[in-house]
């Protein structure tokens, strides 16, 4: 296993945008495996497994060190997200509902 | 005094009585299942079936997640763990000598009336004391109030004025002597009549207090309480469900219950590994009592396994399942969110909500214990040496309600605080939300493990007399 910590250049500790984005958190350790092919975050040296996610981790953690373009990726990959999190949803509510009605059925016939 | 039959039965009745109340819940028609009934009875009438309660029981973990993820705020989240309020003790350092010279006495008091105080152990004080006051009452006081057990701690208040050879402790070994001696001390409560007979309790209190006296002189004793004693570790991980807890300043504030269990407070997987070991000690006690345990021990005595082997063989075995089940869901999570933090650091994190869990069973099991008690524990500080009849109170039948909420809560607590940690550490809503499906599904199996062996008949522990 190879472990890449976090490599925290110089840019790390002025990005970090408030208490709960740990960004340059010393104590999270990272495992890539080699045939994988990360994307990293140029401003702290996080591996991520897609454009999207370090899009969308540079906007939370670094974003006061965030170039035009990298502003706009986020605020697409967030929308892109928000859709997703909407077909979630639903799917969530339409689980609950299959459980509630389906434990009232069985509790009907047991 | 039977110290296991009498929680694991209330456990039993609260289990009823929470399928009862999710049955009219769900169906919204009386069901038989007789939430106040005592003894074992309380299983038998159960109407609904075995399979039936424990797909229950899985469907409200599974249906508080899917609840959770429609929380996706991030700021609404970081306030929940954030809110804090100071509150001041007045002249703290007078409460922490008090607090210490209480405990002394109170540790002499066991081992002098565990000694020579009635043999009947609802009338000896060091039976009641030890497990009515402190393993029930003191210990839910640590996670529904805060942790008071460094200023309360007896061996801690006597190692301070002993001398202190500060050995260096050895750091590889990390909590791991704390989980070995955590699995030590409930196998040895478990096979030995502790809660029965008060010389046994008396010299079992003494050996503990030579080993953690010793430990601390030779290693020091913040060392020593802070990574070796298991006692010490329980109570200050349970010190983190509770809403009373101390900042980084050391003052005391104010927070949600619960709250302290998103932030990133254990060194390693050892800690994680003895936040799982809490979760099987409290199965462990209900597992050796099931028809199933003695016909495995049976059939392993036959087959020619030792005898002296088979309840310490079933804690190693059975803690290294609950951990193996909660280091593998660390390493699935990986690919379900999918991220590149290691699994170490994800076991880590996801570790400390569990304890939400364990305080939630342990309410279930030990408040109506510890309110049955009372008049007991009340007769052993007035009138220590004498043989009474305090009787015990019975606590109603809609008290079981309150241990649901106990069991429902502390799920609630550790799945809210999951999902908070989760935002924490992904910056995707929807990566946080599915690295916890593995997660989940430990949760589910661990509620469901519970429940299975509540509902199986008590029967006598197998090759103990």
């Amino acid at each position: 296993m190879t472990e890449t910590p976090p490599t925290d250049p110089a840019g790390a500790s002025a990005g970090s945008g408030g208490p709960s984005a740990n960004a340059g958190d010393p104590d999270t350790a990272y495992d890539v495996p080699p045939d994988a092919a990360p994307v990293e975050c140029e401003y702290c040296g996080r591996p991520f497994a897609s454009e999207g996610l370090l899009a969308l981790h540079r906007g939370r953690a670094h974003e006061s060190t965030l170039t035009d373009d990298q502003r706009s990726a986020y605020e697409a990959a967030y929308e892109a997200e928000s859709g997703q999190l909407q077909r979630f949803r639903l799917k969530a509510l339409a689980l609950l509902v299959l459980l509630y009605f389906g434990l009232l059925m069985v509790y009907a016939v047991v | 005094m039977d110290r296991r039959r009498t929680p694991t039965v209330a456990a039993a009745q609260a289990v009823t009585a929470a399928v009862a109340a999710l049955a009219v819940a769900v169906a919204a028609r009386p069901v038989l299942a007789h939430g106040g009934s005592l003894g074992g009875a309380a299983r038998e009438s159960l109407s609904v079936p075995t399979w039936l309660m424990l797909s229950t029981g899985g469907a409200v973990v599974g249906a508080s997640f899917l609840l959770a993820t429609f929380a996706t705020d991030r700021s609404a989240l970081d306030w929940l763990v954030d809110a804090r309020r100071r509150v001041a003790l007045p002249a703290p350092t007078a409460l922490r000598w008090t607090a210490g010279a209480l405990g002394v006495a109170a540790l002499a008091g066991i081992v002098v009336t565990g000694f020579v105080g009635p043999t009947d152990p609802l009338s000896n004080p060091a039976v009641v004391i030890v497990w009515g006051g402190w393993w029930a009452g003191f210990a839910m006081s640590t996670y529904l109030v805060g942790n008071s057990w460094p200023a309360v701690n007896p061996w801690r208040a006597i190692a301070d004025v002993l001398p202190d050879l500060g050995r260096e402790y050895r750091w590889t070994l990390g909590a791991w002597p704390s989980v070995a001696g955590l699995l030590a001390l409930v196998w040895i409560e478990v096979v030995s009549p502790l809660a029965d007979e008060p010389r046994v309790l008396a010299v079992t209190v003494v050996a503990y207090s030579v080993v953690t006296l010793a430990g601390a002189v030779v290693y020091g004793t913040e060392t020593w309480f802070r990574e070796a004693d298991p006692v010490s570790r329980v109570f200050r991980y349970y010190g983190a469900v509770a809403p009373v807890g101390r900042g980084a300043d050391g003052s005391l504030s104010l927070r949600f219950p619960g709250a302290a269990l998103t932030s990133d407070r254990l060194d390693g997987i050892d800690e994680a590994a003895f936040v799982v070991a809490i979760l099987w000690v409290t199965t462990f006690d209900g597992f050796v009592a099931t028809p199933g345990w003695q016909w495995l021990a049976r059939s392993l005595v036959n087959l020619g396994y030792p005898i002296a082997a088979l309840y310490p063989g079933a804690m190693v075995v059975g803690f290294g399942a609950f951990l193996g089940v909660y280091l593998l869901a660390s390493r699935v999570a990986r690919r379900t969110a999918p991220t590149y933090v290691a699994s170490e650091t994800l076991a880590r994190r996801f570790a400390p909500p569990l304890l939400a869990i364990a305080a939630g069973y342990h309410v279930a099991h030990f408040l109506g214990y510890f309110l049955s008690l009372v008049p007991a524990l009340v007769a052993a500080v007035t009138a220590p040496l004498a043989t009474v009849n305090p009787g015990l109170i019975v606590v109603p039948g809609w008290f079981g309600g309150v241990a649901i909420a106990g069991v429902l809560g502390g799920h609630l607590l550790a799945i809210l605080a999951a999902h908070v940690t989760a935002f924490e550490i992904f910056p995707g809503r929807l990566q946080a939300i599915r690295s916890q499906y593995p997660f989940i599904a430990v949760m589910i199996f661990y509620t469901m493990a519970s429940l299975w062996i509540v509902t199986r008949p008590d029967v006598p522990l197998p090759y103990l007399q």
